[in-house]
C-alpha cells in the first residue's frame, strides 16, 4: 500500500506523498458505493444463484449416476436431466446477471468518482490546485477512476464468490462423507495458502513493473520532445543508452512477472492432478466400505476443481486491489481538501454596476487596503502591504520582474487567492463577504496564457456573455484587432481546437481579449496579454481599448514600458512590494526600479532615434 | 450401470480453470484501456518479419511448439486410460461386493493403475510447464530487441519525422503496441495451436466411439462458434464506442484543467460540470455494456456447453441402459466432450487478439522502416581546432515539402564574432534558418559553409559541437538540476555548473530549492516556472562555451530586466563568437551587426539597424509602429 502510493507519486514533485491512509481510501469507496446499495444487493443475490446453480449441477449428476446404478435406475434419467437443465439455466442466468449488475455498479462508481474529483477541483483556489498540478489532477480524474472501476467490477465477479463457494462446497462434501469433507477442507486451506503467498510475492513485483512502465514513457517522451537539444549537444548515444537501460529494466521485471504467473499456473495444474488422483483413490476406498456411493466421486472432484478455480481467479483480481486502493487514496486527497477560498454564509450584495454611465467617473472600483499574501507553505509574503486603488475610467498598470507577484494581484482580484493580511475591497465591500460568482461577474479577465476551448469562435466569445448578439461579438473582435477573423471562410463559426492550438499565439491572445470585451464589466484585467503581439498591433489595440473601456476600471499587467507608459497610474512591484506608484513621468523621476526597467528597454532606441 | 462419468466434469473444470484465470489476467492487464481490434494489412508478411526479428531465440519457439504437441498428445491419451482405470476399479469393487466383502485400494487392487494415470497427467503437466516457461521469456526478449532497435532508430530519424507527429504516437508504438505483441505471443499463439489440435483430436476420438452423439456435439460446437462470433462482433463495436467516450472525456478533462482560470473567471463552473457529467455518463453507459459483454462471453458460451452436456448425458444414459453403449465408451466420450469444449470458448477471442497484435506489430515495423537521415560522409572534412565562426548561406533553397518550396534563394554571411538578429512574423522562416544551420533539415540546393567548409561534408556531431543553442521551449529532462545544466558537458565540475548558473542568473533561484543543485526535476515539474526553465537552459548553453550561439526566442518568457542581465552575460559570452538571435524585443535587435528581416521563408532585407531604417522598408515600418 505504502509502496504503491510512493511509486505512483514519485513523479509528482511538490505533492505531499502518501498523505492518505487506508481509512481514507475505504471511506471514499463507501461513500461512492452508498447510493447503489440496492444494486449491490441485487448483484449479491445474482451471485448466490450463480454459485448454487454451479454446485447443483454436479450434485445432481452424481445423484443421476447413483440412481442409474441402482436396480430400478433408468426411469429417473429424464427427471435428473431436467433438474440439471434448470440448474444450468439458473446458474448461467445468475452469472450473466451478476456480471451485468457488477459492470453497471462499477461504471456508476467510476463516473461518480470522476465527477467528485472534478467538482471538488472547481471549488479550488489557485494554490489548492497547484498542490496537485494539472498532470496529476488529470491522472486522478481519468486513469485512477478507471483503475477503481475495473478493479471493483473484477472484485465483485471474482473475489466476492470465493468465501460463499468454499463454505457451500465444503459443506456439501461433509454431507456426502466426513472423510471426503476433511479432504476438501484441507485442499481449500492449501489453496488459500498458495493464494496468499502468490499475492504477497507478486504485489510488490507488480508495483515495480508499473513504475518501470512509467519510466519507459517518461524517457521516451523526453527523448522525442527534446530531440533538437539531444542532437544539438550530440548526445544521441547517451539518449539511446538511457532508453535501452529502461527497456532492459522493464524486460527483466516483465519476465519475472511472467515466470511467476506461469509458475502459479503450472502449480495449480499440478495440484489439480494430485487432488483428482487423491479423490479417486480415497473415494474408491470409501465406496469399498459402503461409506458413500460411487457417483459421489464425480461431485467431489467437481467441488474441488471449482474451489481451485475461484481461488485462482480471486488471486488475479487481488493483484490490482492495492493499486486501486492507492488510486482511491489519491482521489480522496482531492475530494477531502477543504478549499482555501469559500463563499460566506450570508453574502453581501453589490450595488448596481456594470453599466458605466450610472456610476460616477473616477469612483473607486477596487481597493487594495494594506494587502499581504503569503502562501501556506511559504516563509515570506509573496505580496506585501499593497495599498492602491483601481478607479472607473482610469487605467492602472503593474510592472515588475518575473516573480515579483504581478499575476498574483490579478488572481487576488478574482479571488483565486485570498489575502492573508489587510483587506481587498470591491465596490466598497470586502471581497470575502461576496460570493465568488457575484464578484467574478463584475470582472472581465484576459489570462496570461490565452486559453481557448474547443468549439467555435462564437462559442468561446460567448463565455463573456452568453446572450451577446453576433454584432456585439464582431465589435469585440474588431476592437481586439482580430481582423484575421474576417478572413476566415467561416468567420465566427470557425472551429477552435482544444486550447486554441489552430491559431497562432498572437491570434489566440486577440481572441482572448475579444472574449473579455464581450462582457460588460466594472473591471477589465489584462494579465500580460499583449506579449505575443507585435509592436504595431499592440499600439493599435491599446488605442482601441481606450475608447471602448472608458467607463470601466482597467488593470494592465505588462512587461513592456511602451505598453503602459500612458496609464493613469503605474504600480511598480519589486519582490512582492510596491516600490513606486505614479505616472510614467513621475516614476522616471522618482523610482529607480522603474527607471532601470525603462532604461533597459529604451536605452538602445533613444541612442539611435 | 456406470460410475464412469464421474470424469464428466473433471476435464471441464481443469480447462475452464486455467483458461478463465488467463482471461482474468488479460482483463486485468487491459483494465486501463480497451483497444479496438484492427486488422493487419499484411498478416503473413508481418508474421514473417517477427520471425526474422526473433533470430537467436527461435529455438525457444521450437521447444515451446514441440512441448505443446506433447501436451496435446498426453492430454488426449489420458481419457482413454481413465476409461480403462475406472472400468477396472468398478469391476473389482462390484466383484468384492458380490462376495460380500469390502474393497480397499492397494497397489495390487488398482493403485498401480491410478499411479500410471497420475504419471500420464504429470507428463502432460511437464510439457505444459516447459511451454509456458519458455514462452514467458521469449515474448519479452523479442520485445526488448525490437525496443532496442526503436531506440537506435529514434536517433537516426530526421527531424522531419518528429515535426510531423505527436510524440504520443511514437511512444505508443514502443510501449502499447509491443505490449500487445508480447501478450499474444505469451498467451495467444501456442494456445491457438493447442486449441486447434485439441479440438480436432478430441472430435476424432469421439467419432470413433459414437457418431450420433458426436453429431449432437458438433451441432452445439457450431452453435458456440456462431455465438462467439456474434458476441465478438458486438464487443468490437461497443469497444470502439467506449473508446470514443474515453477520448471525449479525456479531452474534456484536459481542457477543463488547463483552462480552469478562464472557467472560474467567467463563472462557468456549472456549465463545465454539466459538460463533464455528460461525457462521464456516456463513458459509464458504454463501459457498462462493454464490460458486461466482455465478461459475460465466457459464461454464455459455457452455458451452451452445459446444455450440450445435459442432452448428451441423457441420450447416452438411455443408450447405456439399453445396452447400446458400453460403460467405458460412455465415460471416455464425456471426457473428450470436455476436452474439446474448452478451447472452443477461447478460439475466436484469440483470433481477434492475434489480428490486433499483428496490426500493432505492423505499426512498429512501419516506424522501423521510416526513412533515416543521410549517413555522415565516409571521409568527413575536418574543422580547424579553433573554429572562427564564419557562417555563410549561398543561394540556399529549401522546402519542408518537396512540392512547396519555402526558401527560394537565401544568401547571407555572418563574419566571426558578429551578432546576427533575425526578425519576422511567425512562420516567416526564422526557425527554418536555424534548422538548416544545425542540419536538422537538409537543404535542397545551394550550400551552407562554416569557416568555408560545406557543412554537408562534416559529420553532424562535429558541426553541432560548434553551436550552443537555447530553444524557445525549454527542454529539461528527468534528472537533477546540475545534470540538466551539465547536459552538453557531462564532465563539468560542480564549480563550473554553479558558475554557469550564476552567469545565467539562476543560481539564486536554485538555492531556494530544498536540495539546491541536486533537486530532481520531473518532466512537467510545475514548481519551476517557464522563465526559470529557460534560465536553466541558458546556463546549459553557457557551460559548453561553443563557437557559435543560437538563441531562439529563448528569453521571451523572462521579464525585461532579467533579460537585460542575461543579455549582458551573453554579450560577454558572445565576445569573439558568432551569434544568431531570434527575438522580438528591439533591445536585442538594435545593436546587432546584421539584421535579417524574413518573410515567407525568405530574407527580404538585411543590414544594420541604421541601414535598414534609412532604407525605410519593412523593418522601418515594424520599428516605427511601436511609437505610434
Amino acid at each position: 500500500m505504502a509502496q504503491e502510493a510512493a511509486a505512483t507519486n514519485r513523479q509528482e514533485a511538490g505533492v505531499e506523498q502518501e498523505d492518505y491512509t487506508l481509512r481514507d481510501s475505504l471511506r471514499l469507496l463507501a461513500r461512492l458505493i452508498k447510493p447503489y446499495r440496492r444494486l449491490a444487493l441485487a448483484t449479491a443475490v445474482a451471485l448466490i444463484f450463480d454459485m448454487t446453480g454451479m454446485l447443483y449441477v454436479p450434485t445432481e449428476l452424481s445423484a443421476m449416476i447413483n440412481a442409474a446404478l441402482s436396480p430400478n435406475g433408468s426411469t429417473d434419467l429424464l427427471v435428473h436431466g431436467v433438474r440439471m437443465l434448470v440448474a444450468s439455466i439458473c446458474g448461467s442466468g445468475g452469472a450473466i446477471t451478476a456480471i451485468y449488475l457488477a459492470s453497471k455498479l462499477a461504471a456508476n462508481v467510476g463516473r461518480d468518482m470522476r465527477m467528485a474529483v472534478y467538482e471538488a477541483s472547481l471549488a479550488y483556489s489557485g494554490s489548492d490546485f497547484e498542490r496537485f498540478g494539472t498532470g496529476s489532477m488529470i491522472t486522478r480524474t481519468l486513469s485512477d477512476a478507471n483503475v477503481v472501476q475495473q478493479t471493483l467490477a473484477m472484485g465483485i465477479i471474482m473475489i466476492l464468490p470465493v468465501p460463499v463457494m468454499s463454505v457451500i462446497a465444503v459443506g456439501l462434501a461433509f454431507s456426502i462423507d466426513a472423510v471426503m469433507g476433511w479432504l476438501l477442507l484441507t485442499v481449500t486451506l492449501a489453496v488459500v495458502a498458495v493464494s496468499v503467498v502468490t499475492v504477497k510475492v507478486s504485489a510488490p513485483i507488480f508495483t515495480r513493473l508499473q513504475a518501470f512502465i512509467d519510466r519507459m514513457n517518461v524517457r521516451l517522451r523526453e527523448t522525442i520532445t527534446g530531440v533538437r537539444v539531444v542532437r544539438a549537444f550530440g548526445r544521441e548515444e547517451v539518449a539511446k543508452h538511457e532508453l535501452d537501460r529502461t527497456f532492459s529494466d522493464y524486460a527483466d521485471n516483465a519476465i519475472r512477472v511472467n515466470l511467476m504467473f506461469s509458475t502459479a499456473d503450472s502449480l495449480t495444474f499440478f495440484l489439480m492432478n494430485g487432488v483428482e488422483v487423491l479423490v479417486i483413490w480415497l473415494g474408491a476406498d470409501r465406496v469399498g466400505t459402503h461409506a458413500m456411493q460411487i457417483g459421489s466421486i464425480t461431485a467431489l472432484i467437481e467441488y474441488a476443481m471449482l474451489i481451485m478455480f475461484f481461488y485462482m481467479m480471486a488471486q488475479f483480481a487481488m493483484l490490482s486491489v492495492p493499486r486501486a486502493l492507492a488510486c482511491l487514496g489519491r482521489a480522496s486527497q482531492v475530494v477531502d481538501l477543504a478549499p482555501e477560498v469559500g463563499d460566506p454564509a450570508t453574502p453581501a450584495v453589490l450595488g448596481e454596476g456594470g453599466a458605466g454611465e450610472r456610476a460616477s467617473a473616477h469612483a473607486e472600483v477596487a481597493r487594495f487596503d494594506h494587502v499581504s499574501l503569503r502562501f501556506h507553505d511559504a516563509d515570506e509574503d509573496t505580496l506585501h502591504d499593497l495599498d492602491f486603488s483601481l478607479r472607473r475610467g482610469e487605467t492602472c498598470a503593474i510592472i515588475g520582474n518575473t516573480g515579483s507577484g504581478k499575476s498574483t494581484i490579478a488572481k487576488m482580484l478574482l479571488r483565486f487567492h485570498d489575502v492573508t493580511a489587510g483587506r481587498l475591497l470591491f465596490g466598497g465591500v470586502d471581497v470575502r463577504e461576496l460570493t465568488q460568482a457575484d464578484l467574478r461577474a463584475r470582472i472581465s479577465y484576459v489570462p496570461q496564457k490565452a486559453w481557448l476551448f474547443s468549439g467555435t469562435i462564437a462559442e468561446n466569445l460567448r463565455h463573456g456573455d452568453a446572450y451577446a448578439t453576433d454584432e456585439h461579438l464582431w465589435h469585440a473582435v474588431d476592437t481586439a484587432q482580430g481582423a484575421f477573423v474576417h478572413e476566415l471562410p467561416e468567420g465566427l463559426a470557425t472551429r477552435v481546437s482544444q486550447g486554441g492550438t489552430n491559431f497562432s499565439g498572437g491570434q489566440r491572445q486577440r481572441l482572448a481579449i475579444a472574449r473579455a470585451l464581450v462582457r460588460r464589466a466594472d473591471l477589465y484585467i489584462f494579465d500580460d496579454s499583449f506579449s505575443a503581439l507585435d509592436f504595431k498591433t499592440d499600439a493599435a489595440l491599446r488605442h482601441a481599448l481606450k475608447d471602448e473601456l472608458k467607463d470601466a476600471a482597467v488593470l494592465i499587467i505588462a512587461q513592456r514600458v511602451s505598453t503602459i507608459a500612458h496609464a493613469d497610474q503605474i504600480v511598480v512591484l519589486n519582490e512582492g512590494e510596491v516600490v513606486g506608484v505614479g505616472t510614467h513621468e513621475q516614476l522616471m523621476e522618482e523610482c529607480p526600479t522603474y527607471r532601470a526597467i525603462a532604461d533597459s528597454q529604451a536605452r538602445k532606441e533613444e541612442s539611435h532615434v | 450401470m456406470s460410475s464412469e462419468n464421474e470424469r464428466v466434469q473433471v476435464g471441464d473444470a481443469r480447462g475452464d480453470e486455467r483458461r478463465a484465470a488467463q482471461v482474468a489476467a488479460q482483463t486485468a492487464a487491459q483494465a486501463a484501456a480497451t483497444e479496438e481490434v484492427e486488422v493487419p494489412a499484411d498478416a503473413l508478411g508481418t508474421a514473417w518479419r517477427l520471425w526474422e526479428a526473433a533470430a537467436g531465440m527461435r529455438w525457444r519457439l521450437v521447444v515451446a511448439a514441440l512441448s505443446a504437441v506433447g501436451f496435446v498428445v498426453f492430454s488426449l491419451a489420458a481419457p482413454a486410460y481413465s476409461a480403462y482405470l475406472l472400468d477396472l476399479l468398478w469391476g473389482r469393487i462390484q466383484a468384492m461386493f458380490e462376495r460380500g466383502e469390502g474393497f480397499v485400494v492397494t497397489m495390487e487392487t488398482g493403485g498401480r493403475e491410478i499411479v500410471i494415470y497420475l504419471v500420464i497427467w504429470t507428463i502432460a503437466w511437464v510439457f505444459y510447464t516447459v511451454q509456458a516457461m519458455v514462452m514467458s521469456s521469449f515474448a519479452e526478449r523479442l520485445n526488448l530487441s525490437l525496443r532496442n532497435r526503436i531506440a537506435a532508430k529514434l536517433e537516426r530519424l530526421p527531424l522531419r519525422y518528429y515535426d510531423a507527429r505527436q510524440p504520443g504516437d511514437t511512444i505508443s508504438r514502443a510501449t502499447n503496441d509491443l505490449d500487445k505483441v508480447s501478450e499474444v505471443l505469451q498467451r495467444g499463439v501456442l494456445q491457438l495451436i493447442i486449441a486447434v489440435l485439441m479440438l480436432t483430436g478430441a472430435v476424432i476420438m469421439m467419432a470413433r466411439y459414437n457418431l450420433l452423439l458426436t453429431s449432437v456435439y458438433v451441432f452445439f460446437m457450431l452453435l458456440s462458434f456462431a455465438a462467439t462470433k456474434v458476441i465478438a462482433a458486438r464487443t468490437l463495436s461497443i469497444a470502439s464506442a467506449r473508446q470514443a467516450a474515453v477520448g471525449k472525456l479525456t479531452s474534456s478533462v484536459e481542457e477543463a484543467y488547463s483552462g480552469r482560470a478562464v472557467i472560474k473567471a467567467f463563472g462557468r463552473e456549472q456549465a463545465s460540470a454539466a459538460e463533464m457529467r455528460a461525457a462521464a455518463e456516456e463513458l459509464a453507459r458504454t463501459s457498462t455494456i462493454a464490460d458486461s459483454l466482455t465478461n459475460a462471453a465466457g459464461p454464455a458460451i459455457r452455458f451452451l456447453g452445459r446444455i450440450a452436456l445435459v442432452i448428451i448425458g441423457m441420450m447416452a444414459g438411455g443408450m447405456l441402459v439399453a445396452g447400446r453403449l458400453t460403460v467405458g465408451v460412455f465415460q471416455a466420450f464425456f471426457q473428450y466432450v470436455n476436452t474439446a469444449s474448452e478451447p472452443l470458448t477461447q478460439m475466436s477471442m484469440t483470433i481477434n487478439m492475434l489480428q490486433g497484435a499483428l496490426a500493432a506489430a505492423e505499426r512498429v515495423f512501419r516506424l522501423l522502416d521510416e526513412e533515416e537521415v543521410e549517413p555522415d560522409p565516409a571521409q568527413p572534412a575536418e574543422l580547424p581546432r579553433n573554429v572562427e565562426g564564419r557562417v555563410a548561406f549561398e543561394h540556399v533553397r529549401f522546402g519542408y515539402e518537396a512540392k512547396k518550396p519555402l526558401m527560394r534563394d537565401v544568401s547571407l554571411v555572418a563574419e566571426p564574432g558578429q551578432k546576427v538578429a533575425i526578425v519576422g512574423a511567425t512562420g516567416a522562416g526564422k526557425t527554418t534558418l536555424i534548422n538548416l544551420l544545425m542540419r536538422f533539415y537538409e537543404i535542397d540546393g545551394g550550400r551552407i559553409t562554416l569557416d568555408g567548409v560545406d557543412t554537408r561534408r562534416l559529420t553532424r556531431a562535429d558541426l553541432r559541437r560548434q553551436f550552443g543553442m537555447v530553444l524557445q521551449d525549454a527542454w529539461l529532462f528527468e534528472g537533477t538540476i546540475a545534470e540538466n545544466i551539465a547536459y552538453g558537458c557531462p564532465g563539468a565540475s560542480r564549480d563550473e555548473v554553479v558558475a554557469a548558473a550564476k552567469a545565467a542568473h539562476v543560481d539564486f533561484f536554485v538555492h531556494t530549492l530544498p536540495q539546491g543543485y541536486d533537486t530532481m526535476l520531473s518532466g512537467d515539474a510545475e514548481s519551476i516556472s517557464q522563465g526559470q526553465r529557460q534560465l536553466l537552459t541558458i546556463a546549459r548553453a553557457m557551460l559548453c562555451d561553443p563557437a557559435i550561439l543560437i538563441l531562439d526566442e529563448a528569453t521571451s518568457s523572462v521579464d525585461t530586466r532579467t533579460e537585460q542581465a542575461i543579455v549582458r552575460a551573453m554579450e560577454a559570452l558572445m565576445y569573439g563568437r558568432t551569434s544568431f538571435v531570434i527575438a522580438h524585443r528591439l533591445s536585442t535587435i538594435v545593436d546587432a551587426d546584421l539584421i535579417l528581416v524574413m518573410d515567407h521563408g525568405n530574407i527580404v532585407e538585411q543590414g544594420t539597424h541604421e541601414e535598414l531604417l534609412a532604407a525605410d522598408g519593412a523593418y522601418a515600418e515594424l520599428y516605427n509602429s511601436q511609437f505610434s
